[in-house]
Protein backbone atom coordinates (compact mmCIF):
# COMPACT_ATOMS: atom_id res chain seq x y z
CA UNK A 1 0.00 0.00 0.00
CA UNK A 2 1.33 3.00 -0.86
CA UNK A 3 2.60 5.41 2.25
CA UNK A 4 0.93 8.37 2.12
CA UNK A 5 3.75 10.52 2.13
CA UNK A 6 5.26 9.29 -1.23
CA UNK A 7 1.52 9.96 -2.87
CA UNK A 8 1.50 13.51 -1.61
CA UNK A 9 4.83 13.83 -3.14
CA UNK A 10 4.71 12.37 -6.49
CA UNK A 11 1.30 12.97 -7.66
CA UNK A 12 1.30 16.29 -5.92
CA UNK A 13 3.25 17.64 -8.48
CA UNK A 14 0.97 16.45 -11.24
CA UNK A 15 -1.97 17.83 -10.19
CA UNK A 16 -2.13 21.17 -11.46
CA UNK A 17 -0.08 23.82 -9.24
CA UNK A 18 -1.38 27.21 -7.37
CA UNK A 19 0.89 30.04 -7.95
CA UNK A 20 2.68 30.11 -4.40
CA UNK A 21 3.63 26.16 -5.43
CA UNK A 22 4.88 27.02 -8.53
CA UNK A 23 6.67 29.56 -7.88
CA UNK A 24 8.69 28.03 -4.77
CA UNK A 25 9.31 24.97 -7.36
CA UNK A 26 11.04 27.35 -9.89
CA UNK A 27 13.40 28.56 -6.59
CA UNK A 28 14.59 24.98 -6.40
CA UNK A 29 17.03 22.93 -8.65
CA UNK A 30 14.81 21.44 -11.14
CA UNK A 31 14.78 17.42 -9.84
CA UNK A 32 13.30 15.11 -12.46
CA UNK A 33 11.05 13.25 -9.28
CA UNK A 34 8.23 12.06 -11.73
CA UNK A 35 10.98 10.67 -14.81
CA UNK A 36 12.39 8.58 -11.99
CA UNK A 37 9.15 7.52 -10.94
CA UNK A 38 8.06 6.92 -14.04
CA UNK A 39 11.25 4.79 -14.69
CA UNK A 40 11.28 3.29 -11.75
CA UNK A 41 7.75 1.72 -12.13
CA UNK A 42 9.04 0.98 -16.27
CA UNK A 43 11.84 -0.56 -14.91
CA UNK A 44 10.25 -2.63 -12.32
CA UNK A 45 7.19 -3.76 -15.20
CA UNK A 46 10.26 -4.79 -17.61
CA UNK A 47 12.00 -7.45 -15.06
CA UNK A 48 8.66 -8.94 -13.61
CA UNK A 49 7.67 -9.04 -17.70
CA UNK A 50 11.42 -10.96 -18.63
CA UNK A 51 11.23 -13.64 -15.59
CA UNK A 52 8.33 -14.23 -16.75
CA UNK A 53 8.51 -14.21 -20.49
CA UNK A 54 12.14 -15.59 -20.28
CA UNK A 55 10.86 -18.40 -18.03
CA UNK A 56 13.44 -17.28 -14.62
CA UNK A 57 9.92 -17.64 -12.67
CA UNK A 58 7.31 -20.42 -13.52
CA UNK A 59 4.00 -19.04 -14.47
CA UNK A 60 2.61 -21.20 -11.08
CA UNK A 61 3.80 -18.42 -8.97
CA UNK A 62 4.15 -15.33 -10.80
CA UNK A 63 2.19 -15.22 -13.65
CA UNK A 64 3.51 -12.16 -16.22
CA UNK A 65 1.71 -8.61 -16.21
CA UNK A 66 0.47 -9.44 -19.84
CA UNK A 67 -1.68 -12.20 -17.50
CA UNK A 68 -3.22 -9.78 -15.49
CA UNK A 69 -3.96 -7.17 -17.97
CA UNK A 70 -6.08 -10.02 -19.92
CA UNK A 71 -7.81 -10.62 -16.86
CA UNK A 72 -8.07 -7.06 -15.85
CA UNK A 73 -9.31 -6.45 -19.59
CA UNK A 74 -11.85 -9.31 -18.84
CA UNK A 75 -13.26 -7.75 -16.03
CA UNK A 76 -13.56 -4.26 -17.06
CA UNK A 77 -15.47 -5.59 -19.75
CA UNK A 78 -17.81 -7.17 -17.73
CA UNK A 79 -18.27 -4.38 -15.69
CA UNK A 80 -17.13 -6.57 -12.93
CA UNK A 81 -13.91 -5.06 -11.78
CA UNK A 82 -15.81 -1.86 -11.46
CA UNK A 83 -18.40 -3.58 -8.89
CA UNK A 84 -16.09 -5.14 -6.57
CA UNK A 85 -14.33 -1.83 -6.43
CA UNK A 86 -17.90 -0.04 -5.96
CA UNK A 87 -18.75 -2.96 -3.14
CA UNK A 88 -15.50 -2.75 -1.07
CA UNK A 89 -15.38 1.68 -0.70
CA UNK A 90 -19.34 1.60 0.03
CA UNK A 91 -18.69 -0.86 3.28
CA UNK A 92 -15.08 1.42 3.76
CA UNK A 93 -16.80 4.85 3.58
CA UNK A 94 -20.07 3.46 5.35
CA UNK A 95 -17.60 2.31 8.33
CA UNK A 96 -15.10 4.95 8.74
CA UNK A 97 -17.55 8.02 8.34
CA UNK A 98 -19.55 6.20 11.49
CA UNK A 99 -16.25 6.00 13.28
CA UNK A 100 -15.23 9.47 12.81
CA UNK A 101 -18.71 10.96 13.58
CA UNK A 102 -18.44 8.94 16.61
CA UNK A 103 -14.64 8.82 17.66
CA UNK A 104 -14.07 12.63 16.72
CA UNK A 105 -16.56 14.32 19.43
CA UNK A 106 -15.66 11.81 21.86
CA UNK A 107 -12.30 12.27 21.81
CA UNK A 108 -12.81 16.13 21.87
CA UNK A 109 -14.61 15.47 24.72
CA UNK A 110 -11.96 13.79 26.43
CA UNK A 111 -9.62 16.13 25.77
CA UNK A 112 -11.43 18.98 27.12
CA UNK A 113 -13.18 17.08 29.97
CA UNK A 114 -11.61 14.56 32.67
CA UNK A 115 -14.69 12.84 33.58
CA UNK A 116 -15.28 11.69 30.37
CA UNK A 117 -11.56 10.33 29.89
CA UNK A 118 -11.77 8.84 33.10
CA UNK A 119 -14.74 6.75 32.08
CA UNK A 120 -13.52 5.65 28.87
CA UNK A 121 -9.74 5.11 29.21
CA UNK A 122 -10.26 1.46 30.69
CA UNK A 123 -12.33 0.65 27.42
CA UNK A 124 -10.21 2.13 25.39
CA UNK A 125 -7.45 0.27 26.62
CA UNK A 126 -9.00 -3.33 26.83
CA UNK A 127 -10.41 -2.66 23.40
CA UNK A 128 -7.53 -1.45 21.17
CA UNK A 129 -5.41 -4.85 21.02
CA UNK A 130 -8.09 -6.31 19.74
CA UNK A 131 -7.49 -6.71 15.68
CA UNK A 132 -10.88 -6.21 13.71
CA UNK A 133 -10.43 -9.54 12.57
CA UNK A 134 -11.21 -10.87 16.28
CA UNK A 135 -14.94 -9.20 16.16
CA UNK A 136 -15.90 -11.39 12.60
CA UNK A 137 -17.51 -14.21 14.91
CA UNK A 138 -19.48 -11.51 17.28
CA UNK A 139 -20.73 -9.46 14.48
CA UNK A 140 -21.56 -12.54 12.41
CA UNK A 141 -23.35 -14.06 15.34
CA UNK A 142 -25.61 -9.93 15.96
CA UNK A 143 -25.59 -9.25 11.90
CA UNK A 144 -25.25 -12.32 9.67
CA UNK A 145 -23.12 -11.92 6.70
CA UNK A 146 -24.19 -8.75 5.09
CA UNK A 147 -23.72 -5.66 4.44
CA UNK A 148 -24.08 -4.04 7.87
CA UNK A 149 -21.36 -6.68 9.42
CA UNK A 150 -19.04 -5.45 7.03
CA UNK A 151 -19.33 -2.21 7.58
CA UNK A 152 -19.80 -2.95 11.92
CA UNK A 153 -16.13 -4.57 11.27
CA UNK A 154 -14.92 -1.53 9.17
CA UNK A 155 -16.24 1.02 12.26
CA UNK A 156 -14.96 -1.73 15.27
CA UNK A 157 -11.30 -1.51 13.07
CA UNK A 158 -11.32 1.97 12.87
CA UNK A 159 -12.96 3.81 15.56
CA UNK A 160 -10.14 3.82 18.42
CA UNK A 161 -7.68 4.87 15.96
CA UNK A 162 -9.46 7.90 15.17
CA UNK A 163 -10.53 8.67 18.91
CA UNK A 164 -6.97 8.72 20.21
CA UNK A 165 -5.41 11.01 17.32
CA UNK A 166 -8.14 13.13 17.73
CA UNK A 167 -7.62 12.83 22.00
CA UNK A 168 -4.22 13.65 21.41
CA UNK A 169 -4.56 16.40 18.91
CA UNK A 170 -7.04 18.23 21.49
CA UNK A 171 -4.93 17.85 24.33
CA UNK A 172 -1.84 19.19 22.30
CA UNK A 173 -3.42 22.61 21.74
CA UNK A 174 -1.38 25.53 23.15
CA UNK A 175 -2.98 26.43 26.10
CA UNK A 176 -1.06 30.20 25.80
CA UNK A 177 -3.68 30.34 22.99
CA UNK A 178 -6.36 29.77 24.95
CA UNK A 179 -4.96 31.77 28.00
CA UNK A 180 -5.00 34.61 24.65
CA UNK A 181 -8.46 34.02 23.84
CA UNK A 182 -9.92 34.37 27.40
CA UNK A 183 -7.80 37.32 28.19
CA UNK A 184 -9.56 38.98 24.89
CA UNK A 185 -13.10 37.86 26.59
CA UNK A 186 -14.00 34.15 24.75
CA UNK A 187 -16.62 32.50 26.90
CA UNK A 188 -16.04 28.73 27.18
CA UNK A 189 -18.00 28.18 23.93
CA UNK A 190 -16.02 30.51 21.82
CA UNK A 191 -12.66 28.92 22.82
CA UNK A 192 -13.84 25.70 21.92
CA UNK A 193 -15.22 26.60 18.52
CA UNK A 194 -12.53 29.52 17.87
CA UNK A 195 -9.24 27.70 19.78
CA UNK A 196 -9.88 24.23 20.32
CA UNK A 197 -11.29 23.23 17.13
CA UNK A 198 -9.64 24.89 14.84
CA UNK A 199 -6.28 24.31 16.98
CA UNK A 200 -6.28 20.46 16.84
CA UNK A 201 -7.89 19.79 13.22
CA UNK A 202 -4.61 18.94 11.77
CA UNK A 203 -4.01 16.26 14.01
CA UNK A 204 -7.45 15.18 13.96
CA UNK A 205 -7.27 15.03 9.86
CA UNK A 206 -3.53 13.00 10.04
CA UNK A 207 -5.59 10.78 12.27
CA UNK A 208 -8.32 10.19 9.44
CA UNK A 209 -6.48 10.04 6.88
CA UNK A 210 -4.22 7.36 8.50
CA UNK A 211 -7.36 5.21 9.73
CA UNK A 212 -8.89 5.44 5.96
CA UNK A 213 -6.03 3.23 5.56
CA UNK A 214 -7.12 0.72 8.36
CA UNK A 215 -10.17 1.14 7.28
CA UNK A 216 -9.32 -0.66 4.22
CA UNK A 217 -7.49 -3.43 5.53
CA UNK A 218 -10.63 -4.44 7.86
CA UNK A 219 -12.73 -4.15 4.76
CA UNK A 220 -10.89 -6.32 3.14
CA UNK A 221 -10.33 -8.95 5.68
CA UNK A 222 -13.80 -9.29 6.49
CA UNK A 223 -14.72 -9.86 2.91
CA UNK A 224 -12.37 -12.94 2.18
CA UNK A 225 -13.77 -14.43 5.46
CA UNK A 226 -17.76 -13.76 4.48
CA UNK A 227 -18.60 -11.80 1.15
CA UNK A 228 -19.78 -12.67 -1.92
CA UNK A 229 -18.83 -8.84 -3.76
CA UNK A 230 -15.75 -6.87 -3.18
CA UNK A 231 -12.01 -6.95 -3.46
CA UNK A 232 -11.16 -9.01 -0.66
CA UNK A 233 -13.99 -11.26 -2.00
CA UNK A 234 -12.32 -10.81 -5.36
CA UNK A 235 -8.91 -12.15 -4.78
CA UNK A 236 -10.41 -15.35 -2.18
CA UNK A 237 -12.27 -16.58 -5.14
CA UNK A 238 -9.73 -16.28 -7.50
CA UNK A 239 -7.48 -17.90 -5.27
CA UNK A 240 -10.08 -20.54 -4.79
CA UNK A 241 -10.49 -20.98 -8.96
CA UNK A 242 -6.40 -20.99 -8.84
CA UNK A 243 -6.60 -17.94 -10.90
CA UNK A 244 -3.37 -16.39 -10.27
CA UNK A 245 -3.87 -13.60 -12.34
CA UNK A 246 -7.15 -12.38 -11.05
CA UNK A 247 -5.33 -12.21 -7.54
CA UNK A 248 -2.69 -9.90 -8.54
CA UNK A 249 -5.11 -7.94 -10.55
CA UNK A 250 -7.29 -8.11 -7.18
CA UNK A 251 -4.24 -6.24 -5.19
CA UNK A 252 -3.40 -4.03 -7.68
CA UNK A 253 -6.86 -2.88 -7.70
CA UNK A 254 -6.81 -2.51 -4.29
CA UNK A 255 -3.48 -0.37 -4.03
CA UNK A 256 -4.32 1.84 -6.47
CA UNK A 257 -8.19 2.64 -4.48
CA UNK A 258 -6.39 3.03 -1.97
CA UNK A 259 -3.83 5.44 -3.47
CA UNK A 260 -6.83 7.28 -4.59
CA UNK A 261 -8.51 7.93 -1.84
CA UNK A 262 -5.48 8.71 0.03
CA UNK A 263 -5.44 11.65 -2.46
CA UNK A 264 -8.98 12.90 -2.14
CA UNK A 265 -7.80 13.00 1.45
CA UNK A 266 -4.85 15.05 0.94
CA UNK A 267 -7.40 17.45 -0.91
CA UNK A 268 -9.51 17.27 1.39
CA UNK A 269 -7.11 18.44 3.97
CA UNK A 270 -5.23 21.41 2.05
CA UNK A 271 -8.51 22.61 1.55
CA UNK A 272 -9.57 22.42 5.44
CA UNK A 273 -6.51 24.15 6.67
CA UNK A 274 -5.61 27.02 3.85
CA UNK A 275 -3.25 28.55 6.60
CA UNK A 276 -1.24 25.40 6.62
CA UNK A 277 -0.29 26.69 2.63
CA UNK A 278 2.93 28.10 3.20
CA UNK A 279 4.26 24.47 3.86
CA UNK A 280 2.89 23.04 0.70
CA UNK A 281 6.02 23.58 -1.35
CA UNK A 282 7.42 20.78 -0.18
CA UNK B 1 -4.47 60.84 39.24
CA UNK B 2 -6.56 57.92 40.07
CA UNK B 3 -5.00 54.05 41.09
CA UNK B 4 -5.93 51.64 38.26
CA UNK B 5 -4.13 48.50 39.46
CA UNK B 6 -2.92 47.39 42.96
CA UNK B 7 -1.33 44.68 44.57
CA UNK B 8 -1.81 44.73 47.96
CA UNK B 9 1.09 42.98 50.22
CA UNK B 10 1.16 40.13 47.45
CA UNK B 11 3.09 36.79 48.06
CA UNK B 12 3.07 33.79 45.40
CA UNK B 13 4.35 30.74 46.16
CA UNK B 14 4.52 27.91 43.39
CA UNK B 15 4.52 24.21 43.59
CA UNK B 16 7.30 22.78 41.40
CA UNK B 17 7.22 18.93 42.05
CA UNK B 18 9.08 16.90 44.88
CA UNK B 19 7.48 18.74 47.51
CA UNK B 20 9.81 21.94 46.79
CA UNK B 21 8.25 25.24 46.58
CA UNK B 22 9.71 28.23 44.97
CA UNK B 23 8.52 31.59 46.39
CA UNK B 24 8.01 34.20 43.27
CA UNK B 25 6.98 37.47 44.87
CA UNK B 26 6.91 38.32 48.88
CA UNK B 27 5.03 41.13 50.44
CA UNK B 28 5.01 43.26 46.67
CA UNK B 29 2.96 46.04 46.98
CA UNK B 30 2.45 48.24 43.83
CA UNK B 31 -0.03 50.79 42.31
CA UNK B 32 -0.33 51.51 38.85
CA UNK B 33 -1.64 55.00 37.95
CA UNK B 34 -4.27 55.84 35.48
CA UNK B 35 -2.85 56.74 31.94
CA UNK B 36 1.14 56.09 32.72
CA UNK B 37 3.45 53.98 31.48
CA UNK B 38 5.17 51.77 34.31
CA UNK B 39 7.94 49.75 33.56
CA UNK B 40 8.64 46.63 35.92
CA UNK B 41 12.49 46.05 35.62
CA UNK B 42 14.44 43.12 36.78
CA UNK B 43 16.85 40.54 36.33
CA UNK B 44 15.39 36.98 35.45
CA UNK B 45 13.37 35.04 38.06
CA UNK B 46 12.31 38.27 40.18
CA UNK B 47 8.48 37.56 39.69
CA UNK B 48 7.47 40.59 37.19
CA UNK B 49 6.03 37.86 35.28
CA UNK B 50 4.49 36.11 37.93
CA UNK B 51 2.69 39.79 38.78
CA UNK B 52 1.59 40.45 35.21
CA UNK B 53 -0.14 37.17 35.01
CA UNK B 54 -1.91 38.25 38.57
CA UNK B 55 -2.85 41.25 36.98
CA UNK B 56 -4.05 39.58 34.00
CA UNK B 57 -6.04 36.83 36.10
CA UNK B 58 -3.97 34.02 34.93
CA UNK B 59 -2.72 33.28 38.37
CA UNK B 60 -3.69 34.48 41.84
CA UNK B 61 -1.68 35.29 44.80
CA UNK B 62 -1.35 32.62 47.96
CA UNK B 63 -1.49 35.66 50.14
CA UNK B 64 -2.20 39.59 50.05
CA UNK B 65 -5.13 40.76 46.96
CA UNK B 66 -4.42 42.55 43.71
CA UNK B 67 -7.42 44.97 42.71
CA UNK B 68 -8.72 46.71 39.30
CA UNK B 69 -10.43 49.70 40.46
CA UNK B 70 -10.39 48.46 44.12
CA UNK B 71 -12.17 44.87 43.23
CA UNK B 72 -10.12 41.81 43.48
CA UNK B 73 -9.38 40.28 40.38
CA UNK B 74 -10.46 36.71 40.77
CA UNK B 75 -10.80 35.47 37.17
CA UNK B 76 -9.27 36.19 33.94
CA UNK B 77 -9.85 39.81 33.34
CA UNK B 78 -10.07 41.13 29.87
CA UNK B 79 -10.36 44.88 30.81
CA UNK B 80 -6.25 44.16 31.48
CA UNK B 81 -5.29 43.13 28.15
CA UNK B 82 -2.08 41.48 27.87
CA UNK B 83 0.48 41.06 25.06
CA UNK B 84 2.67 38.31 24.92
CA UNK B 85 6.46 37.53 24.46
CA UNK B 86 5.37 34.80 22.03
CA UNK B 87 3.21 36.42 20.11
CA UNK B 88 0.16 33.93 20.85
CA UNK B 89 -1.52 34.76 17.54
CA UNK B 90 -4.39 31.89 16.25
CA UNK B 91 -2.21 30.43 13.14
CA UNK B 92 -5.98 29.36 11.71
CA UNK B 93 -7.14 33.30 11.60
CA UNK B 94 -5.68 35.85 8.98
CA UNK B 95 -3.97 39.10 10.43
CA UNK B 96 -7.84 40.67 9.59
CA UNK B 97 -9.61 37.60 11.86
CA UNK B 98 -6.55 38.12 14.87
CA UNK B 99 -7.06 41.28 14.90
CA UNK B 100 -11.04 41.09 14.92
CA UNK B 101 -10.88 38.71 17.99
CA UNK B 102 -11.65 40.62 20.80
CA UNK B 103 -13.85 42.75 18.95
CA UNK B 104 -15.97 39.57 18.08
CA UNK B 105 -15.99 38.34 21.63
CA UNK B 106 -17.49 41.61 22.34
CA UNK B 107 -20.36 40.68 20.26
CA UNK B 108 -19.68 43.43 16.82
CA UNK B 109 -21.13 43.01 14.39
CA UNK B 110 -19.27 42.20 11.25
CA UNK B 111 -18.86 45.50 9.29
CA UNK B 112 -17.70 47.57 12.47
CA UNK B 113 -15.37 44.53 13.12
CA UNK B 114 -13.77 44.70 10.09
CA UNK B 115 -13.90 48.62 9.85
CA UNK B 116 -12.33 49.39 13.68
CA UNK B 117 -9.59 46.23 12.28
CA UNK B 118 -8.56 48.18 9.13
CA UNK B 119 -8.01 50.94 11.50
CA UNK B 120 -5.69 49.53 13.75
CA UNK B 121 -4.01 47.49 11.07
CA UNK B 122 -3.30 50.50 9.30
CA UNK B 123 -1.71 52.22 12.99
CA UNK B 124 0.52 49.34 13.08
CA UNK B 125 1.17 49.57 9.33
CA UNK B 126 0.48 46.66 8.07
CA UNK B 127 -1.93 47.70 5.69
CA UNK B 128 -1.94 45.29 2.53
CA UNK B 129 -1.30 41.99 4.84
CA UNK B 130 -4.70 41.47 5.78
CA UNK B 131 -5.47 38.51 4.33
CA UNK B 132 -2.22 36.67 5.40
CA UNK B 133 -1.66 34.16 8.04
CA UNK B 134 0.80 34.69 10.87
CA UNK B 135 2.93 32.18 9.55
CA UNK B 136 3.73 34.33 6.34
CA UNK B 137 4.68 37.28 8.76
CA UNK B 138 8.20 37.78 10.29
CA UNK B 139 8.52 38.58 13.98
CA UNK B 140 8.21 42.26 14.03
CA UNK B 141 5.10 42.14 11.78
CA UNK B 142 3.73 39.32 13.96
CA UNK B 143 4.26 41.12 16.95
CA UNK B 144 2.47 44.20 15.23
CA UNK B 145 -0.90 41.82 14.85
CA UNK B 146 -0.62 41.09 18.49
CA UNK B 147 -0.59 44.67 19.36
CA UNK B 148 -3.10 45.49 17.26
CA UNK B 149 -5.31 42.84 18.33
CA UNK B 150 -5.27 44.33 22.07
CA UNK B 151 -5.60 47.49 20.86
CA UNK B 152 -9.14 46.81 18.81
CA UNK B 153 -10.11 44.59 22.23
CA UNK B 154 -9.62 48.16 23.62
CA UNK B 155 -8.82 47.03 27.07
CA UNK B 156 -8.51 49.42 30.03
CA UNK B 157 -5.03 48.45 30.91
CA UNK B 158 -2.53 47.12 28.43
CA UNK B 159 -0.09 44.17 30.21
CA UNK B 160 3.41 43.70 27.99
CA UNK B 161 5.46 40.44 29.57
CA UNK B 162 8.24 41.35 27.42
CA UNK B 163 6.88 42.12 23.82
CA UNK B 164 9.85 43.20 21.93
CA UNK B 165 12.41 40.64 23.70
CA UNK B 166 12.41 38.19 20.68
CA UNK B 167 13.11 40.77 17.82
CA UNK B 168 16.25 42.23 16.89
CA UNK B 169 17.69 45.39 17.88
CA UNK B 170 16.54 47.82 15.20
CA UNK B 171 13.07 46.27 14.72
CA UNK B 172 12.68 46.45 18.43
CA UNK B 173 13.87 50.52 18.27
CA UNK B 174 11.17 51.13 15.77
CA UNK B 175 8.50 49.09 17.84
CA UNK B 176 9.60 51.26 20.62
CA UNK B 177 9.21 54.62 18.73
CA UNK B 178 5.89 53.54 17.13
CA UNK B 179 4.38 51.65 21.16
CA UNK B 180 5.00 55.62 22.69
CA UNK B 181 3.44 57.26 19.55
CA UNK B 182 0.40 54.99 20.29
CA UNK B 183 0.58 55.89 24.23
CA UNK B 184 0.35 59.26 23.57
CA UNK B 185 -2.30 59.62 21.59
CA UNK B 186 -4.62 56.64 23.58
CA UNK B 187 -3.04 57.59 26.98
CA UNK B 188 -3.96 54.08 28.19
CA UNK B 189 -2.47 52.76 31.34
CA UNK B 190 0.33 50.16 30.75
CA UNK B 191 2.37 48.10 32.74
CA UNK B 192 5.21 46.89 30.71
CA UNK B 193 7.95 44.33 31.72
CA UNK B 194 11.65 44.48 30.60
CA UNK B 195 15.39 43.49 31.62
CA UNK B 196 16.56 45.62 29.82
CA UNK B 197 17.32 49.39 31.08
CA UNK B 198 17.71 51.53 28.15
CA UNK B 199 14.19 50.02 26.96
CA UNK B 200 12.69 51.28 30.35
CA UNK B 201 14.26 54.56 30.11
CA UNK B 202 12.75 55.03 26.75
CA UNK B 203 9.72 54.00 27.45
CA UNK B 204 8.46 54.21 31.21
CA UNK B 205 6.75 57.68 32.97
CA UNK B 206 7.50 55.57 35.89
CA UNK B 207 10.43 52.62 37.12
CA UNK B 208 9.85 50.19 39.34
CA UNK B 209 12.62 48.34 39.89
CA UNK B 210 12.13 44.39 41.54
CA UNK B 211 14.52 42.82 43.81
CA UNK B 212 15.85 39.22 43.65
CA UNK B 213 13.68 36.46 43.74
CA UNK B 214 11.39 36.34 46.11
CA UNK B 215 10.51 39.74 44.35
CA UNK B 216 9.44 42.97 46.17
CA UNK B 217 9.79 46.86 45.25
CA UNK B 218 13.15 47.89 45.73
CA UNK B 219 12.83 51.02 44.09
CA UNK B 220 10.19 53.45 42.13
CA UNK B 221 11.75 56.15 40.04
CA UNK B 222 9.59 58.53 38.42
CA UNK B 223 11.64 59.24 35.01
CA UNK B 224 11.40 62.97 34.15
CA UNK B 225 13.66 62.40 30.61
CA UNK B 226 12.01 64.71 28.12
CA UNK B 227 9.74 63.90 25.59
CA UNK B 228 9.91 62.93 22.16
CA UNK B 229 12.34 60.43 22.88
CA UNK B 230 15.04 59.03 20.40
CA UNK B 231 18.01 57.64 20.43
CA UNK B 232 19.57 61.15 20.41
CA UNK B 233 18.44 61.02 24.36
CA UNK B 234 20.50 58.54 25.24
CA UNK B 235 23.59 61.05 24.62
CA UNK B 236 22.41 63.60 26.68
CA UNK B 237 23.79 63.87 30.95
CA UNK B 238 20.42 63.63 32.02
CA UNK B 239 19.87 59.68 30.55
CA UNK B 240 23.53 59.13 31.80
CA UNK B 241 22.47 59.81 35.27
CA UNK B 242 19.26 58.22 34.90
CA UNK B 243 20.77 55.12 34.06
CA UNK B 244 23.60 55.34 36.25
CA UNK B 245 20.96 55.42 39.60
CA UNK B 246 18.75 52.85 38.47
CA UNK B 247 21.59 50.83 36.94
CA UNK B 248 22.79 50.87 41.07
CA UNK B 249 19.59 49.38 42.14
CA UNK B 250 19.38 46.62 39.43
CA UNK B 251 23.20 45.59 39.93
CA UNK B 252 22.88 45.02 43.71
CA UNK B 253 20.11 42.55 42.99
CA UNK B 254 22.30 40.92 40.45
CA UNK B 255 24.62 40.33 42.92
CA UNK B 256 21.98 39.28 45.03
CA UNK B 257 20.34 36.56 42.81
CA UNK B 258 24.05 35.35 41.48
CA UNK B 259 24.96 34.73 45.49
CA UNK B 260 21.39 32.74 45.72
CA UNK B 261 22.61 30.82 42.33
CA UNK B 262 25.88 29.54 44.20
CA UNK B 263 24.38 28.65 46.99
CA UNK B 264 21.90 26.40 45.45
CA UNK B 265 24.76 24.88 43.34
CA UNK B 266 27.18 24.67 46.37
Amino acid sequence: MASINSADGQLGEIAAPSGARSARRRDRHFRPTIFLNVVSVMGFLALWMAATELGWVSPIFLPSPAAVAAEGHKLIVTGDLWEAVIASSKRVFAGFALAGVIAVPLGILMGVWWPAKAIMDPFVSLLRPLPSITWIPLTMLWLGIGESQKVMIVFLGSWIYILLYTLESTKRVDPLLIRAARNLGANDLSVMKEVILPGALPGILAGLKVTLAISWSCVLSAEMIAAQTGLGALIWFAKDWGNLPLVLLGMVCISITVLLADLAANWIERALQPWERHRRAA
Amino acid sequence: MRTVLTAENVTKVFAVGKGKTVMAVKNLSLDVREGEFLCLLGASGCGKSTMINMFAGFTHPTSGRVLLHGKPITAIEPRCGMVFQSYALFPWKTVRANVEFGLKMQGKPAAERSRIADGFIKMVKLQGFEDHYPAELSGGMQQRVTLARILAANPEVLLMDEPFAALDAMTRQVMQEELLQIHETSKKTTVFITHNIDEALTLADRIVVLSARPGCVKAEIENRLPRPRTIATQLTSEYIASKTKVWGYVEEEIQKHDEADRELTA
